[in-house]
């Protein structure tokens, strides 16, 4: 079976990127099969529209299911339509690993009974194989990891991010496919949605955070860190034991050995000495910038990068910085 | 035998009897406690010396400049007194029994002047302590629901018992003047003034025998009011202060090991009846007299915890529950429920204590006030897993880490790179062993700021040709905060695993910059069967600097006003204040070396001790604030410590504001001006 | 009420990782273990709920070698009734493979609900505990953040980019537990003692045919070391260009 099954990911009527680095990948992967490349596009009315741009990316052929039920993310119907064209012969079915992809794929295997790999960074075919990699003990190791499922499908979920979305241009097939029984019988039911709001980003899921010390001098002068973390737009807001004790910021923001531990990919300390217990809250970041105008402060120990000087002149120039960053992209 | 002498006879058999059976009531109620002492006979000669200084000499109470003078001389008159209470009440029962019959007059003229003169001094000071509560009110003798009315009864029935001792002897001059004025300086201005105003011999008789009755009377009331009073501590606090660990025999400041594999209830203490005898008798002995509360840092600063509070409540609970216990019956749910953790004393109380000492060093009757909190604390870890919930990350990051922050513990020789310091491992391996091991500690090993003053110690050690080494990742914590914070379990984990490495490598001789491991593994690993040598590096570098091993430069270098800050562990639980202000004059040429306020044995805590470093401080000033405050107030340019947790309390302190005054330690004082 | 938690033995992470000698596999050597992170709050949320109706059992399953029962009594201590240890020396990295495993365990245990954590910190897949909720035919919920069982109903909500859902479900289902849902509780000293005398069960594992081995396991290149990049607003310039195309964060 030369073919490729992948699901397209809509939300909020809008074809999400990683569906295109998902059909992206299915290309690759098929022409290494030298098969097709089929694509489940499923939701409210009017998501065959997206058919055009799937066939851009490499889509031979996509199967348009639209129904009331299925405009919301609805894992148990989703699973069943994707199993169930799955069951027409496919080396692999692949999903963007996004917080419902992570959700559909592991369901998709099940029904399946297929193999699955789970959030890889990297994908080929090795003879009757799926070899991939995919990080794992928190991202501190790396595993290859290889997938023999002989003739049946094995289902693999792709991190966001890690493979690009590049056109293969066709016209591709669009076959409208009847939903897998009815899809509003349900047995998990949606009772609402919330919309994040953005402004308040918790740090525990925020990419990015910047946070302020005693540095600062006063509590007026967290502004600084708070336009810097707008500019950012993705930016949630820390501070450290001593001022969330002097009252500045709430004790919910502070990261610390007795406050939160964050991981994100950017941290940026401000006005901040790093002392032991703030440190061993933040260590774990990906990226440490730190902003002080102390040199020998331990901060700089554990930052990535550092700029000696006086918070309130580099704050503000870092923050405009970002700000035309963000403007141009 | 007359009627009078029947009737005394009578009052003093029922005195006696009413006497003894509440002195018998009060040690049975002793005998609820489930708790064990150990043994409280052993090394009888230390014990004898503390009872002698502590006790008779009152080297504590005179810690107080005003109370202590006038404390010691009731007390001290109240012995002589003794002597001559035991006279009068002879006399209620043997007519005309006097010591005179027995003594030659000079000796008999002694006793009579020590009488006088006591008595006199008695009254005075009496009076001072009666204006010192009405008038002058010191805070410390205010709150913890403390009985001042009682204090006052009991001054009054005291100036009481002196007038009517004075009258008896005044009217017996008045009757009989058979001794010399100047052996009775005191009645005799007062027989004077009774004839004077002509008192007819029947008033005199009668006042005699008013007076007489009066005393005699009072004694038998007096020593009959003191097991309902504070002031039972004049019969217990003597017997307290040699059965008393708190001055040695023995380490001070060790906490009692748990046999962790007891079939028990129970772990640590939630009531009365799961503290020790002796506990149980501290509560007997509380005078109320607030000192304990009044160094209390956590108490200062505004915290709810009041070591006074502690014993008072001890003592409370003891007077609720144990007639209960000690009548056979099982107490019910509600009285058993209202026990004393939680009931009586809380919890914020409890975490409030950072371990200091203080109240323990200051009090004067050596009552051990920390050893309740501490057991209170191991109840609330072990039975029912509440602590602060800040705490849960250091607890699970010692279980994990072997330290008390998330850092990977292959990181903590970090500091050392580069640095050509070998470790134990590598030594063995060549068949070799170093002089001294340096325990570095895990402040010192992952503290930015605390790893400058292991490098500097390193540095120093080089530097005066030391052949020592470092466990490196093998070091873990020493479980201090655990057991601090009542986790014996964990404690004792942590503990039996550095001796396991300690034994492997057959160490002796340990070296350390850190006040909590030098306590815990010179004195407390003992009970677990670690036995090493332990020298804290002050003691160590002033040693090296006497020897004129370490190799300073010449030149004067810049002139320096230093406070020293003595840190709890090393102090009050050591005794080692002069080590550190050594190494500061030799190293330095500085203005002055002053001292704060509160210094040496009654030095301010920084606020970091039992395992309050670990925890949120949400009430009150903040005790390391108030610590800085008055080193700072001393003018002096720069705070020199001894242990890395002050380092951080103080060094945080202040920060950031006009005249921070910043904070080194011995050693990088010391380091600095070593020759290049 | 009867909760089943799967749980899985990983080791700390907080760690520099070697590359055993294999070329497949972590060294083991100094590592210290723990129950993963998520099904140590799944852990805890099942004991809350059972406190908080008064009745019911709490039973942890997990899939391993003979070490795997270290934290099946780490469980049992925190308050666990009792534990089943599937026996497995060698715990693959096939989450459909576990997955039969497991749901040939659960299937016939009567549990109103079963939880896991959302995944593994070791092998970070995520796929597992849904797996068995589709094998098992029951509903399933991937990633709560909230859950709550009130007269035989299950509400729970989970985090999705953008938003949040709340969800309602019918007993029995199958729960797999994100961050945010409860901490778990220090297990106290009469804990650890009382949880020697709970009953532990041992059986064979009957793993799904393995169909996804380790080819390799390599460590990601190194971290840089950290540097000043220099003074003052005048590196602004300086330090946005290295996020952006250094490490790559912006």
């Amino acid at each position: 079976m030369p073919n490729v099954l992948t699901y397209a990911e809509v939300r909020a009527g809008d074809l999400r990127k990683i569906s295109l680095e998902a059909v992206s990948t299915a290309r690759a992967l098929a022409d290494a099969y030298g098969g097709e490349v089929h694509v489940v596009l499923s939701g409210g009315p009017g998501v065959g529209s997206h058919a055009g741009t799937l066939g851009e990316h490499g889509a031979d052929a996509v199967f348009v299911t639209e129904h009331e039920a299925l405009a919301q993310y609805n894992p148990e119907a989703l699973s069943a339509l994707v199993a169930g064209r799955a069951r027409n012969g496919y080396s692999a079915v692949l999903v963007g690993a996004s917080a419902r992809g992570r959700d559909l794929a592991p369901r998709v295997a099940a029904k399946l009974g297929a193999a699955i790999l789970s959030d890889v960074t990297s994908l080929r075919r090795e003879g009757d194989a799926l070899v991939a990699t995919h990080p794992v003990y928190t991202g501190k190791v790396l595993a290859t990891l290889r997938l023999t499922s002989g003739d049946a499908a094995a289902v693999v979920s792709l991190r966001p991010g890690a493979f690009s979305a590049t056109q293969a241009p066709r016209t591709a097939r669009v076959e409208a496919a009847p939903p897998a029984g009815d899809p509003s019988a349900v047995r998990v039911q949606v009772k609402e949605t919330t919309t994040a709001d953005s402004r308040k980003l918790d740090l525990a899921e925020a990419p990015v955070i910047v946070s302020g010390g005693r540095g600062l001098k006063a509590a007026q002068n967290f502004k600084l860190v708070e336009d810097l973390a707008a500019a950012f737009g993705n930016a949630a807001v820390g501070a450290t034991r001593a001022v969330t004790d002097d009252g500045w910021r709430p004790h919910s923001d502070q990261i610390g050995q007795t406050g939160r531990q964050v991981s994100p990919e950017l941290y940026v300390a401000v006005g901040i000495s790093g002392a032991i217990q703030h440190i061993a809250g933040m260590r774990a970041s990906r990226c440490i910038v730190a902003i002080n105008k102390d040199a020998e402060a331990p901060i700089f120990k554990v930052a990535d990068y550092g700029i000696v000087g006086d918070v309130f002149e580099v704050v503000p120039a870092l923050t405009a910085a970002i700000r035309e960053l963000r403007a141009r992209s | 035998m007359t009627l009078s002498q029947g009737i005394f006879a009578l009052c003093l058999a029922i005195g006696a009897a009413f006497f003894s059976y509440n002195a018998q009531r009060l040690v049975r109620y002793l005998r609820i406690a489930g708790g064990s002492a150990g043994s409280r006979l052993n090394d009888i000669p230390r014990r004898l010396w503390n009872l002698l200084t502590i006790g008779f000499a009152q080297t504590k109470i005179l810690r107080d400049p005003v109370a202590g003078p006038l404390h010691a001389m009731v007390f001290w008159g109240f012995l002589v007194l003794q002597v001559g209470a035991i006279e009068i009440l002879v006399q209620g029962v043997v007519r005309g029994f006097s010591y005179g019959n027995f003594v030659p007059a000079p000796v008999h003229w002694v006793f009579l002047l020590s009488q006088e003169l006591t008595a006199g001094a008695v009254l005075v000071a009496v009076g001072a302590l009666l204006y010192r509560r009405i008038v002058v009110r010191p805070k410390r003798l205010q709150g913890d629901r403390v009985h001042s009315g009682d204090a006052i009864l009991i001054l009054a029935m005291i100036a009481a018992l002196m007038i009517t001792l004075m009258l008896v002897s005044a009217t017996h001059r008045v009757i009989n003047s058979e001794h010399p004025v100047a052996v009775q300086p005191v009645s005799s201005p007062i027989a004077a003034m009774i004839m004077a105003l002509g008192t007819p011999p029947n008033v005199v008789e009668a006042i005699l025998a008013t007076s007489w009755w009066t005393h005699a009377l009072l004694i038998l009331v007096f020593l009959n009011y003191l097991p309902y009073s504070k002031h039972l501590h004049v019969i217990v606090s003597l017997p307290n202060t040699f059965l008393s660990n708190t001055s040695g025999p023995g380490r001070v400041g060790v906490m009692p090991l748990m046999d962790l594999e007891a079939e028990t209830e129970h772990f640590g203490a939630a009531d009365v009846d799961h503290l020790t005898w002796k506990n149980l008798l501290d509560g007997y002995t509380c005078t109320e007299c607030g000192r304990c509360t009044s160094v209390c840092p956590a108490n200062i600063t505004g915290k709810a915890l009041s070591p006074r509070k502690i014993v008072i409540n001890t003592r409370e609970r003891t007077m609720e529950l144990a007639p209960h216990l000690v009548s056979g019956a099982a107490p019910n749910g509600d009285l058993r429920e209202h026990r004393l953790l939680d009931q009586f004393i809380t919890e914020d109380e409890l975490w409030a204590c950072t371990s200091c000492r203080a109240c323990v060093y200051e009090c004067p009757v050596s009552i051990d006030q920390l050893e309740v909190i501490n057991e209170l604390r191991r109840y609330l870890v072990l039975s029912e897993s509440r602590f602060p919930e800040e705490v849960q990350p250091a607890f699970e990051a010692l279980e994990r880490n072997g330290a008390p922050w998330a850092f990977p513990p292959s990181s903590r020789a970090d500091w050392a790179a580069g640095l050509d310091i070998p470790t134990m491992a590598e030594l063995s391996e060549r068949g070799e062993s170093p002089e001294v091991l340096y325990w570095v500690g895990c402040m010192g090993s992952f503290d930015e700021r605390a790893k400058k003053t292991t490098v500097a110690f390193a540095r120093i050690l080089k530097a005066a040709g030391v052949r020592f080494a470092i466990l490196g990742q093998e070091e873990s914590c020493n479980g201090d905060p655990a057991r601090r914070m009542g986790n014996e379990y964990l404690y004792q984990m942590l503990a039996k695993q550095n001796i396991e490495t300690l034994d492997r490598y057959k160490v002796k001789a340990i070296i350390t910059n850190c006040p909590h491991c030098f306590h815990q593994i010179g004195n407390e690993y003992e009970s677990l069967g670690g036995h090493y040598e332990v020298v804290h590096h002050s003691t160590y570098i002033a040693a090296l600097l006497q020897e004129g091993r370490i190799p300073l430069r010449e030149t004067a270098g810049a002139a320096q006003r230093i406070v020293y800050h003595d840190a709890c562990y090393l102090g009050r639980y050591n005794g080692i204040y002069d080590a550190p202000r050594d190494v500061i004059r030799q190293a330095l040429p500085v203005l002055d070396v002053v001292e704060a306020k509160r210094s040496k044995d009654r030095s301010l805590c920084c606020g970091a001790g039992g395992g309050r470093m670990w925890m949120e401080e949400r009430t009150g000033k903040r005790i390391n604030v108030e610590r800085k405050e008055e080193l700072a107030a001393t003018g002096a340019d720069t705070v020199a410590v001894a242990c890395p947790f002050c380092m951080t309390m103080l060094g945080d302190a202040g920060k950031g504001t006009e005249g921070y005054v910043p904070v080194v330690d011995v050693a990088e004082l010391v380091a600095s001006r070593l020759k290049a | 009420m009867k909760i089943a938690v799967c749980i899985k033995r990983v080791p700390e992470m907080d760690v520099k990782f070697r590359i055993a000698a294999s070329g497949k596999a972590v060294d083991e050597m100094g590592l210290k273990w723990d129950m993963s992170d998520f099904d140590g709050y799944a852990v805890e949320a099942a004991l809350q709920m059972v406190e908080k109706l008064g009745t019911g059992e709490v039973v942890v399953i997990s899939l391993g070698p003979d070490a795997a029962q270290e934290v099946l009594r780490k469980a049992l201590s925190m308050g666990a009734t009792r534990a089943v240890h599937l026996k497995s020396d060698q715990v693959p990295f096939d989450s459909a493979a576990i997955a039969t495993a497991l749901a040939a365990e659960l299937k016939d245990g009567g549990y109103d609900l079963i939880m896991f954590g959302k995944m593994a910190i070791d092998s970070a897949s995520g796929a597992t505990g849904v797996i068995v909720g589709e094998t098992l035919g029951l509903p399933t919920v991937h990633g709560c953040t909230k859950l709550e069982i009130t007269n035989g109903k299950g509400s729970a909500r989970r985090e999705l980019e953008g938003g949040a859902e709340e969800v309602t479900f019918p007993l029995p289902a199958v729960v797999t537990i994100d961050e945010g849902i409860a901490r778990p509780r220090y297990p106290s000293l009469k804990g650890i003692m009382a949880a020697k005398k709970k009953p532990m069960d041992t059986r064979p594992a009957q793993l799904g045919t393995v169909r996804v081995t380790v080819d390799a396991m390599a460590l990601p290149p190194e971290r840089a070391a950290g540097r000043i990049i220099g003074e003052g607003a005048a590196a602004v310039p300086e330090l946005v260009r290295l996020l952006q195309t250094e490490a790559k964060v912006l």
